[in-house]
């Protein structure tokens, strides 16, 4: 039984969801647009994982295979079953990790030095607009509060 | 030209603090954190946009 996702409330929005990606008009979409239709529809996978379920493909596939709805829904239950998941509290130790002091908080300039250098690099835009208005005025961020931020969408 | 140097391979021996880049519990952990990041993203990105989309397809 698929989860509820935050955007589209009913199982029928799946199928919406999906048509929304659909930019050529034959109910399908690309090979690497999934990642990001999993992710409008409340899941989290690395892109690792992504590719690993679409079954390694080359950048040529990624960019000109198609994948229809039914093709599409048991990578996505796959996705939801995974018992690596991330939680919660799995995001929080993760950035725990770097609280030097302890106090519930990490520096900004850490978090993006991290983030573009560690596991899947983000780009330095992704971080900008992960992080602005997520500073105190020492630049200073309280990783839990920013942890329930990011889960609530 | 000292060929012993240039065999030599640049040591992988970076930390971000105190932790190596090669770390494998560290990535982990990190594009874990990350993924949460990227559906974040993505998901905001949907619902500013979706307001748009309806009006587009309103139009048509």
């Amino acid at each position: 039984m698929l989860p509820f996702p935050p955007i589209f409330y009913n199982p029928p929005d799946y199928k919406e969801a999906f048509g929304l990606f659909d930019r050529v008009g034959d109910s399908k979409v690309a090979y690497d647009q999934v990642a990001d239709i999993m992710r409008a529809l409340g899941q989290n996978p690395t892109n690792k994982t992504v590719i690993k379920i679409l079954g390694a493909p080359t950048a040529e596939e990624m960019a000109n295979k198609r994948l229809d709805f039914e093709g599409f829904l048991p990578m996505l239950q796959t996705v939801v079953n995974d018992p690596q998941k991330g939680s919660f509290d799995d995001y929080v130790e993760g950035l725990r990790v770097f609280d030097k002091e302890g106090n519930g908080t990490v520096m900004g300039a850490e978090l993006r030095i991290v983030l573009q250098t560690l596991g899947e690099k983000m780009k330095e835009v992704e971080v900008d607009a992960l992080l602005q208005g997520q500073e105190d005025e020492n630049g200073c961020i309280n990783y839990e509060a920013f942890v329930k931020h990011i889960m609530s969408v | 030209m000292d060929c012993r140097n240039k065999q030599r391979p640049q040591p992988q021996d970076e930390d971000i603090m105190d932790i190596r880049l090669d770390d494998p519990e560290a990535n982990k952990a990190a594009a874990k954190i990350q993924a949460s990041f990227r559906g974040h993203m993505t998901r905001k990105k949907m619902k500013d946009d979706k307001p748009r989309e309806e009006k587009q397809r309103e139009r048509k």
